[in-house]
């Protein structure tokens, strides 16, 4: 009796010390891959602090002699001929991606809202096409646009970024949002079309304030790639005024490459905003994001 | 394709005269308000381009876009391209650069969706951490890590020279032997969250009571995940692999900011090379020949991710 009641106890701490050995894996795992992802942010900041002249040197000072947030406050100085700079693009990226966002999610709610309820002939074919479209990138589309903008006269001004950026704004809000509606229970509108309302007044009343999470979800996607967006920037846009963070930083250093801490600043200031509205509401955009994948 | 139509098909009769299709499209024709505003934008912004490309293929064009005076050359750009040196380098590049991103970003976020899977302390902020990279600017991201490369003050350089791994800071994105490497920690870091959040999003689908009962079965935990959870992920695996690749495959902010393609076109993939061939050259027919190679090669994958979506479907209706 004995040994077996050894041989017992001696498997289950065998395998208790398995199961630990996986968990500490997995701890130190996630130490690197934490390291891995903070220490280029964390070194941004801290180079955002140092002088010009503190920036460089060799070896590097790990934490500046003379921390200044004398790069911020240039960032955001309006007297500044820098400031200046960075608030208009800082405008121009909010106005530009927030025309997309809203255009984005008023075109693609009833066109998603559709793909989700109605059969008509099509339809799968153009679900289709949409869902194709998420592959291409932009540089395909990108010569023939800037013909076609050049055509319109809409070279130059942010009414073509805001066109364009519904090329890949449009078929993912349309995606995510169909993912919404199917896992809304069509007994909902029955219910409401038995008692008297049209089959548009359903979609009004009932769907779409039980979409909510899935229209905001939708539009911080659209958002946060409009706000992230640079090679239609970079091709449509050429004065100063009208340039976007992304491509408006880019031309702001190349002329003067050296100063890092300014550059680190700025890209510091344009990931905030996003930073901030993903980790508000990422549990909203991380659900619809993975719903199509996964579901089951 | 039958697949996308979801549960709400009722007819799955064949409709093959014409006159029947027409009365059909207009007993729905209140469906197709819905749609047609979308139908619109995507049209002028997604078919005309598509078209476009196609045709502006055939042809030699002027620098400058003077489109009227371009000449009729049948498939001479796609000869030229497939005769160009530059095309294999570019496409090696390409494969290189896909591919082992595309693992390699897989591989860590399943891994750090896994080790974040259960209940601890600080799991919800670390998560919060590890996912930020992928929200924000490629652009910003460029610039952080051409900073922490920098072959003067760059503090890898720093540090392999303080542990006395280097005389001297090596160059990372300046050395054709080094460039791509480099680049691909970069996209890696940019794109392993996005990995995490959907492997992290499958594996809350794995039934609780299946690898409970494998446990009482005697399975360890890797015969557990082997066995049980891997088998069970398999759609979001392919579906999350495919996009990522798609995404590498199109990757443009990250080469061109860092590198611009160079040293030598070391770092060069398909889509900044047709760039340049377009906007820095003004090669157009070329860029657009490219573009339509492209596009085929995507339409292949498109394949692939559209039948990856339907298998997950097909699970739903035969639950």
């Amino acid at each position: 009796m004995s040994t077996i009641a050894e041989t017992t106890h001696r498997r289950l701490t065998h395998r208790r010390m398995r199961i630990d050995g996986w968990r500490w894996g997995g701890r130190i795992f996630l130490v690197f891959m934490l390291l891995y992802t903070a220490l280029p942010m964390i070194w941004m900041l801290i180079t955002s602090i140092k002088s010009g002249f503190a920036a460089m040197q060799f070896p590097p000072q790990w934490w500046p002699d003379q921390p200044t947030l004398d790069s911020y406050q240039k960032l955001l100085d309006p007297q500044n001929s820098v400031g200046q700079d960075f608030l208009r693009f800082f405008w121009n990226s909010l106005f530009v991606s927030t025309a997309t966002t809203i255009l984005s999610v008023i075109v693609a709610v009833p066109a998603a809202y559709a793909f989700s309820r109605f059969t008509f002939p099509g339809r799968n074919f153009l679900f289709f096409a949409v869902l194709l479209r998420n592959m291409f990138p932009a540089v395909i589309f990108l010569v023939p646009l800037f013909i076609l903008m050049r055509a319109v006269g809409l070279v130059n001004t942010h009414g073509s970024l805001v066109l364009t950026y519904l090329t890949f704004g449009l078929p993912l809000a349309i995606w995510l949002l169909k993912g919404f509606y199917d896992n809304i229970p069509v007994q909902l509108e029955q219910a409401a079309r038995i008692d008297g309302a049209t089959r548009f007044q359903a979609f009004l009343l009932i769907v779409m304030p039980l979409s909510a999470p899935g229209i905001i979800a939708t539009a911080i996607y659209s958002f946060i790639g409009a706000w992230n967006e640079y090679i239609y920037a970079y091709t449509f846009l050429s004065k100063n005024e009208q340039l976007t963070l992304p491509v408006g930083i880019q031309r702001f250093f190349s002329e003067n490459t050296t100063d890092f801490p300014g550059l680190m600043a700025a890209s510091f200031m344009m990931s905030v905003p996003v930073v901030v509205l993903f980790l508000v509401l990422q549990r909203y955009f991380v659900r619809a994001l993975t719903e199509g994948a996964v579901k089951h | 394709m039958t697949i996308l139509t979801g549960k709400a098909e009722a007819h799955p009769r064949l409709q093959s005269d014409r006159s029947g299709v027409l009365r059909k499209i207009w007993e729905h024709r209140a469906d197709y308000a819905y749609v047609l505003p979308s139908i619109a934008v995507m049209l002028i912004v997604i078919a005309y381009p598509i078209y476009y490309t196609i045709e502006l293929s055939f042809f030699n064009t002027p620098p400058g876009l003077q489109l009227r005076d371009k000449i009729f050359i049948g498939l001479d750009n796609y000869t030229a391209i497939l005769k160009s040196p530059v095309f294999w380098k570019v496409t090696s590049n390409t494969l290189i650069w896909t591919v082992a991103s595309t693992l390699i970003a897989f591989v860590l976020g399943f891994a750090c969706a896994l080790a974040l899977h259960g209940e601890f302390v600080g799991r919800g902020i670390l998560r919060a951490i590890l996912i930020i990279p992928w929200v924000i600017s490629a652009v910003a991201a460029s610039y952080i890590w051409k900073w922490i490369y920098h072959s003067d003050f760059g503090i890898i350089g720093a540090v392999l020279v303080g542990l006395g791994w280097a005389d001297r800071p090596p160059n990372f994105i300046d050395s054709v032997g080094t460039v791509l490497p480099s680049l691909i920690v970069v996209n890696i870091w940019r794109e392993f969250p996005f990995a995490m959040i959907m492997m992290m999003a499958g594996l809350q689908t794995v039934p609780d009571q299946l690898l409970r009962a494998a446990k009482v079965d005697g399975a360890n935990a890797w015969q557990r995940f082997w066995h049980v959870t891997f088998p069970h992920l398999r759609n979001v695996s392919t579906v999350t692999i495919l996009l990522l690749a798609v995404a590498n495959f199109n990757s443009f902010i990250i080469p061109w900011i860092m590198t611009g393609g160079g040293p030598s076109n070391a770092s060069h993939i398909w889509i900044t090379h047709i760039y340049e061939l377009a906007f820095g050259r003004q090669r157009w027919g070329v860029a657009s020949a490219y573009s339509v190679l492209l596009f085929l090669i995507l339409m292949a994958l498109g394949y692939f991710y559209v039948r990856a979506l339907s298998g997950n479907e097909r699970k739903d209706g035969s639950a």
